[in-house]
């Protein structure tokens, strides 16, 4: 049964980022500036142009052009990039890990607060710790996340000077032996303290303020489920019986409380990965979304394209799991 | 954070009132919508006035929004001449402020006008045809909601080229889905009650059914769903101008001007702070006007 649907939705998967590399694809083909020409430079000759259209295979036509696209991208070769010469996806695995780095801290911290506020500001309903919980869950979703980023770095890099104002690392520091590309892990792993405490304070800005517009969604949907919840029957039988309020939430209504906070997480997904793009740029961080952003300014399609389907990729299978996980926590679903 | 995906918060909310409440209910429901609430009636103020600045703001500027005068007014901090101080030319920045709010809520406009009579019609087919149309069309929609927005209307926008008209095209193709989605819910709720069947059985045409008794009711939700959006809508549109893909300077959208800002962001507080503040205000007066109007429209989802 959940075979079938996992079945299901890898094909689906398939038929979208199908869909989705041919629109990029024809997208950027329509532009009329020729990509040729800005390898080549302004000055080059029509000779030089004719060859790097050739060396690039720009001289092809458009569906055969994009065949031989689709063949590499199997085989996990997304060309070249245009501006920095080296095989796309050699960018890529320089700058995924540290984006993975950043939205794997930023969803902790969201949920690792979200939970407890919303389950607290339910609970308490019209306490202090209710008003304080939905402000975040107001502002969480009104305030632009880069303006939070610029407004993060003002205060505590410009005027406090309490934390470094961006990037992984700073140059005087040698990054740890990659084994997992997360900074602060590999630094553990190869017992350089004083490396793990760097990228940790380098890590704090950056995660703080992407990780606001997921724990504002996380306390809200924990909350409205938390207060459906506590309203139900079986609530009050186990009230009735005897059993203490804490036990009662935390046994009875905190598991079926956060199951609409889970179908939230693909949601929360999509927030990381797009406040990513911004945050990057603000806190000049090394990952996927400033990298996407630099392909953009220098139209580097092979760039554009690749970055797109890689976040495509990994929004749509986290999306996946987080289905197959609801799957296995609420038993009254099927597909 | 990103404006189609947001709204999926509200598509997670219980869908919107089923009976359709009555004139004089509804006027009532709006007075204690606006006077017993104050959050609303803030709203609803902020958003009051962004429509004014926005369709009056030539008037109201205090000085030339593109007026340059980089020798005297460079950077100069708030002060009585300049309210909220001057940027890296000299130019006053709560003109500029007061100018940007057109351009955003211009893009809004134009662009949920595409998403919402494009998703509405498609939702509208998908909905009363059922069947194989609606599977079709629904997994056409679903495959544009498979992305984070945010990172589509990016990819989009890059790939067609780094203006405004170009980051309109990009944001309406990631706010239609929403809106499809949206109204094809309502319909499948709405084919089955008896004022549709009765009409059916009276030999009332499809077209004339669809126009006369479905679309009315599936208006009201349309309306909410178009006041949350609004906020994002200008939220997409400064992140794509802050990341250079929209408005391109020397527009005085507020994500373009925070985009400049960000270069003096150690010297100049003002001029990153103002139109921050303004681009959090309007994300955040639409989005409690919208779920206001949606508590007062259907008062069992008030327990939010």
């Amino acid at each position: 049964m959940i075979a079938r649907l996992i079945v299901r939705r890898l094909m689906f998967t398939v038929v979208v980022l199908l869909g989705l590399s041919l629109m990029t694809f024809t997208l950027s083909h329509l532009v009329p500036a020729n990509p040729a020409r800005l390898i080549a430079g302004p000055r080059a000759s029509a000779s030089t142009v004719e060859k790097i259209e050739i060396e690039y295979g720009l001289d092809q036509p458009l569906p055969r052009q994009y065949v031989n696209y689709m063949k590499g991208v199997v085989q996990l070769d997304f060309g070249r990039s245009f501006s920095s010469r080296k095989p796309v996806s050699e960018d890529l695995a320089r700058y995924l890990p540290a984006t993975i780095e950043l939205g794997l801290y930023a969803f902790l911290l969201s949920t690792l607060a979200g939970v407890p506020l919303g389950v607290a500001s339910a609970v308490r309903r019209d306490s202090f710790i209710d008003h304080v919980s939905r402000i975040i869950s107001i502002s969480g979703l009104a305030l632009p996340v880069f303006w939070l980023a610029l407004m993060a770095q003002f205060l505590f890099f410009g005027k406090l000077g309490w934390l470094p104002d961006g990037r992984r690392l700073p140059d005087s520091v040698k990054a740890p032996p990659g084994i997992t590309g997360l900074y602060t892990i590999d630094a553990l792993l190869a017992g350089q303290w004083s490396t793990f405490v760097t990228a940790v304070e380098h890590l704090i800005l950056p995660v703080v303020v992407l990780a606001f517009g997921s724990l504002a969604v996380t306390t809200r949907m924990v909350r409205a489920g938390m207060l459906e919840v506590l309203d139900q029957d079986y609530i009050r039988t186990a009230r009735a019986k005897g059993l203490a309020r804490p036990a009662v939430i935390r046994k009875h209504a905190l598991k079926n409380a956060l199951l609409p906070a889970v179908t939230s997480i693909g949601l929360q997904i999509g927030l990381l990965l797009s406040g990513a793009f911004l945050v990057e740029i603000v806190f000049s961080w090394p990952g996927i979304g400033r990298y996407a952003v630099n392909a953009i300014l220098q139209i580097d399609y092979n760039a554009i394209m690749a970055t797109t389907l890689v976040i495509a990729v990994i929004f749509v299978f986290l999306n996946l799991l987080t289905d197959i996980i609801y799957l296995f926590l609420d038993p009254r679903i099927s597909f | 954070m990103t404006a189609a995906d947001l709204t999926n918060i509200e598509a997670m909310a219980p869908t919107l009132t089923k009976s359709r409440t009555r004139q004089g209910q509804l006027r009532r429901n709006l007075k204690r919508f606006l006077v017993d609430n104050k959050l609303n009636l803030i709203g609803a103020i902020i958003v009051a006035v962004f429509l004014f600045l926005a369709l009056f703001g030539e008037w109201l500027t205090p000085h030339d929004p593109y007026a340059v005068d980089i020798v005297n007014a460079k950077l100069l901090p708030p002060s009585t001449d300049h309210l909220m101080g001057t940027d890296e030319l000299g130019r006053d920045v709560f003109s500029r402020i007061i100018m940007g709010t057109r351009i955003s809520l211009q893009v809004a406009v134009v662009v949920l006008s595409f998403a919402v009579i494009f998703g509405t019609i498609v939702g509208l087919i998908a909905g009363y045809a059922g069947g194989l149309v609606d599977e079709i069309l629904m997994r056409l929609t679903d495959m544009f909601l498979a992305f984070p927005a945010l990172v589509l209307a990016i990819a989009i926008s890059a790939s067609l080229g780094r203006n405004l008209r170009n980051t309109m095209i990009a944001l309406a193709t990631v706010f239609w889905p929403w809106y499809a989605r949206l109204v094809r819910a309502q319909v499948l709720s709405l084919k089955e009650r008896e004022f549709v069947e009765a009409a059916r059985s009276l030999g009332m045409s499809r077209n004339r059914l669809i126009l006369k008794h479905i679309l009315p009711n599936v208006v009201a939700v349309i309306i909410i769903q178009i006041t949350i959006d609004v906020g994002y809508a200008v939220l997409a549109t400064s992140s794509l101008s802050f990341l250079g893909l929209g408005a391109q300077p020397p527009s005085p959208e507020w994500g373009t001007m925070l985009a400049s800002a960000r270069n003096y962001f150690r010297d100049a507080w003002w001029y990153m702070t103002f139109p921050g503040i303004a681009l959090t205000l309007t994300v955040f007066a639409f989005n409690v006007l919208g779920d206001g109007l949606q508590d007062a429209l259907n008062p069992r989802s008030g327990s939010r």
